[in-house]
């Protein structure tokens, strides 16, 4: 019995000797706290040394640096680099030309301009090779023994992998435009037009455009139009969609060749058809039929052109044909948008002509029902314009639209399945260019195959019928 | 006394309304009070949670979470953001139901603990005025309510279809079976002594005599009786054994995820704060002022009540000072001493408890008598 109470009593000291503990680490959380609250504070770096009297030995592999007054530009590091992650791009001065670059630190005079010096820290292996044969001494692991040099960096952590990409040279335009650099100056910026064209999805380049780029002259003839009215001009329309229509239809007026008189007609013909016109649109399209091109060139191609402005409309009516992805960028709607470009690229494996691939396009839409008034005007619009050329295409493709039913009635189907199996039924007689009833029929036949036939869908089959 | 329900039915009886929508609206406008008490001291009993075991273990616990910007002190106020950050990354979640579940079980379990906990504020006054329904029976009904979270706690270990979730569940209501009783006899004793099951008598008796803590040594003995109880009925540290992490990964809740799971712990600490309560209203005196406590010379010069800060909005101050006090101390117990294994769970219920709150009942009866 009194073990019992021995033990009651060792239970209470414990316990308060326990509450005692904690509430004085709680009292003096100010002190006792072990916590390094790490990206804002943080330990100093320990001293390294293993010993060797050279300190050479007591490098840290931590980051590479360069001083890049110092370099030289004789691409050593970039030869001896294992894993290739050091690109360096220099321009000589022209012969004659007399360009001081000044001198490094170890009184070497520097011969040319290093244009280019990039680290890729996410290929480097830290085996620190390049920092030996660098005449110059000015490539190097920050920290350790080059602490004087550059202080250590061990945190280089980024969110995206192109944040290890070190960029170490930065020539001004200055500097460029006096070593000649204009062409290297070109082929960097069309280079990062086109990482960006990439990243953005925008890149996606047509067969037929490509030829165009070939041809040189063409190039600076459409360039000089540029540089007179830019679709700019539409940017202070309101409405998304009417935008759209109006670059589209200025940019197939331009590659027209038509003057801006001519333009300004037939962009606002096609904005009119639309049905998409606003003030702001009227002020843009006036702002384009009274621009005045400055340049010799297009001042002669504005005479030429008002003397055959009465043969515009012809031109007018069969602009070329423009259709490729580009186009399908006006809609909006990212999912349809992605349907209707991969249906594009199908069609063109495929060789369709302008109209098959909108076909194809309105089909793949309408099965997925992001089919909308907008895509369909915007569709249309190219399709009009093209129906001359592809006469033939016209003629087929509306025999089998009138012949058979719309796909969109299957829609009405409630269960999923049953849907699914009566379009593939659907695009089979579509593909088989069969009749209404047929395909109706074979779609029948289909359902009751695989037990999904209900009163609905008869009712509703029937009603289609 | 004037109960919550009853000042809105006396209120909107002056407009002609029907008497359907009068009920409604009685049920509905407590419940809504209710139910932000209890998200509210959630979210807050969280942040205090994590601030507290993170000091006594050394540690500054969250300090990177602000709010709209604001990201409070170098300590105390550092992440006093985490809290709401982690109830709407808990109420996006995934609701997670097992195949072999039994699925309506499941889903009905969260919803009956939680109704245990929603029900018990009923009849817990905030203050004097201040209590959504008066009973005359308000210390009776809310020790059989906080009972109620057994059943669904029983329902979610079995029907979860998990070994760890059945052992939980069992190992749970074995518990709180169990610790029901040292409390329904640490609470008789202020019934015993006061005269009252109403919880307006009890603190109307502390204010004509004295705290009951002060009652008696039993009085005492009782209290901490009762408050060691009630961690155990909360399935706190150092009694969690029915969660037990290292043993069981998450009791009869390992199968919940999402909404369901954060009922789970808006109730949990909703019990904390009801236990707190009924401990503060039975042996601290309730809404009452501890200045109240003592004999200030120059009480006659200056009217009482601006002394010793007594009234409704200081009663309800008061309260909820009381319970913060012993929700702290459930922390610290929670953050200083290790689980106890099964048996020694049940040895300090059955040996320790048991016997001496009965002794209690008896030496306060005597107590009473003599003095």
């Amino acid at each position: 019995m009194s073990e019992y109470f021995i033990e009651i009593v060792n239970g209470v000291k414990t316990f308060l000797t326990g509450m005692k503990m904690t509430l004085q680490h709680y009292n003096n959380k100010e002190e006792l706290v072990a916590t390094l609250q790490y990206p804002h504070e943080k330990w100093p770096i320990p001293e390294r040394n293993i010993g060797f009297e050279n300190s050479e030995y007591n490098l840290i592999r931590s980051r590479l640096h360069v001083d890049i007054d110092d370099c030289i530009g004789c691409l050593q590091c970039e030869k001896v680099c294992p894993v290739d992650c050091i690109k360096i791009d220099t321009i000589k001065p022209p012969k004659g030309t007399n360009v001081d670059f000044g001198m490094t630190s170890l009184d070497t005079q520097k011969k040319m301009l290093v244009t280019r010096f990039t680290i890729d820290m996410a290929e480097c292996m830290y085996c620190n090779l390049c920092a030996y044969p660098c005449p110059e001494e000015c490539i190097y692991m920050v920290g350790g023994p080059n602490e004087h040099k550059h202080e250590i960096d061990y945190e280089f952590s980024q969110y995206k992998r192109d944040g290890l990409i070190y960029e170490f040279a930065d020539p001004t335009e200055a500097q460029l435009a006096e070593v000649g650099g204009e062409s290297y100056v070109e082929s960097r910026k069309s280079q990062k037009q086109k990482l960006e064209d990439g990243s953005n999805l925008d890149g996606l380049v047509e067969e037929e455009q490509k030829a165009v780029v070939v041809d040189d002259s063409k190039i600076s003839v459409i360039k000089e139009v540029d540089s007179g009215i830019t679709l700019k001009v539409f940017n202070d329309v309101g409405d998304k969609p009417a935008r759209g229509v109006a670059k589209k239809a200025f940019q197939s007026a331009k590659r027209a060749k038509m003057d801006y008189f001519a333009m300004a007609d037939y962009v606002n013909g096609v904005i009119n058809d639309a049905g998409k016109s606003s003030p702001e649109m009227t002020t843009a399209i006036e702002l384009i039929r009274n621009y005045k091109d400055a340049t010799a060139p297009t001042d002669t191609s504005v005479s030429v052109a008002t003397e055959s402005s009465p043969v515009t409309p012809v031109v007018e009516a069969t602009p070329p044909t423009n259709f490729d992805v580009k186009s399908l960028n006006d809609i909006e709607d990212k999912m349809s948008r992605g349907i209707a470009k991969k249906a594009f690229t199908v069609a063109k494996r495929e060789n369709l002509d302008t109209n098959g691939k909108i076909d194809a396009i309105k089909l793949a839409l309408s099965e997925a029902d992001k089919m909308t008034d907008e895509i369909e005007t915007l569709l249309s619009t190219f399709r009009v314009s093209d129906k001359a050329p592809s006469a033939v295409a016209t003629v087929v493709a509306p025999s089998v639209e009138v012949g058979l039913f719309d796909i969109k009635l299957l829609n009405d189907i409630d269960d999923r399945m049953a849907r699914g199996s009566a379009k593939k039924v659907y695009m089979a007689g579509k593909r088989g260019e069969k009749s209404s009833s047929d395909v109706l029929s074979d779609i029948r036949e289909e359902l009751n195959k695989t037990d999904m036939m209900n009163d609905e869908i008869e009712n509703l089959l029937k009603g289609i019928g | 006394m004037t109960s919550i329900v009853k000042s809105i039915i006396n209120s909107f009886q002056v407009f002609p309304i029907d008497p359907f929508l009068l009920a409604v609206l009685a049920i509905l406008i407590p419940g809504i009070i209710i139910f932000l008490i209890m998200a509210v001291n959630a979210l807050i009993a969280v942040y205090f949670e994590r601030k507290v075991s993170a000091f006594m273990q050394d540690r500054l616990g969250p300090m990177e979470v602000g709010i709209f910007g604001f990201k409070g002190g170098k300590k105390f106020w550092g992440g006093i953001g985490q809290t709401f950050a982690d109830a709407i990354k808990l109420l996006a979640k995934e609701d997670i139901v097992p195949k072999d579940a039994d699925k309506f079980l499941m889903v009905l379990a969260p919803f009956i603990i939680f109704t245990g906990a929603f029900l018990t504020f009923v009849g817990l006054p905030m203050s004097d005025s201040l209590v959504i329904s008066n009973f005359n029976i308000g210390i009776f009904y809310i020790i059989a309510m906080s009972s109620v979270g057994v059943i669904g706690i029983i329902l979610a270990g079995w029907s979860s279809n998990n070994k760890w979730s059945l052992y939980g569940a069992m190992r749970a209501a074995a518990q709180m079976i169990s610790y029901e009783i040292p409390i329904a006899l640490s609470l008789i004793l202020v019934v015993l002594v006061s005269g009252h099951l109403d919880i307006h008598g009890i603190v109307q008796w502390q204010a004509d005599n004295r705290w009951f803590i002060l009652h008696s040594p039993f009085a005492f003995l009782g209290f901490v009786i009762y408050f060691i109880s009630v961690v155990a009925e909360t399935n706190r540290t150092p009694f969690d054994i029915p969660e037990a992490e290292s043993e069981l990964v998450a009791g009869w809740m390992t199968e919940y995820s999402g909404f369901r799971w954060a009922l789970f712990f808006l109730s949990e600490y909703a019990n904390m704060l009801i236990v707190a309560f009924v401990a503060s209203i039975v042996f601290l005196g309730g809404w009452l002022s501890p200045f109240q406590l003592i004999d200030l010379p120059f009480i006659d010069i200056l009217p009482e009540s601006w002394l010793v800060l007594d009234g409704t909005i200081f009663g309800i101050f008061w309260l909820f000072m009381k319970a913060v006090i012993l929700i702290f101390c459930m922390m610290w117990f929670r953050w200083t001493f290790p689980r106890l294994r099964v048996d020694q769970l049940m040895y300090v219920c059955w040996k320790i408890f048991i016997p001496f709150a009965l002794a209690n009942v008896i030496l306060v009866s005597i107590w009473e008598l003599i003095f």
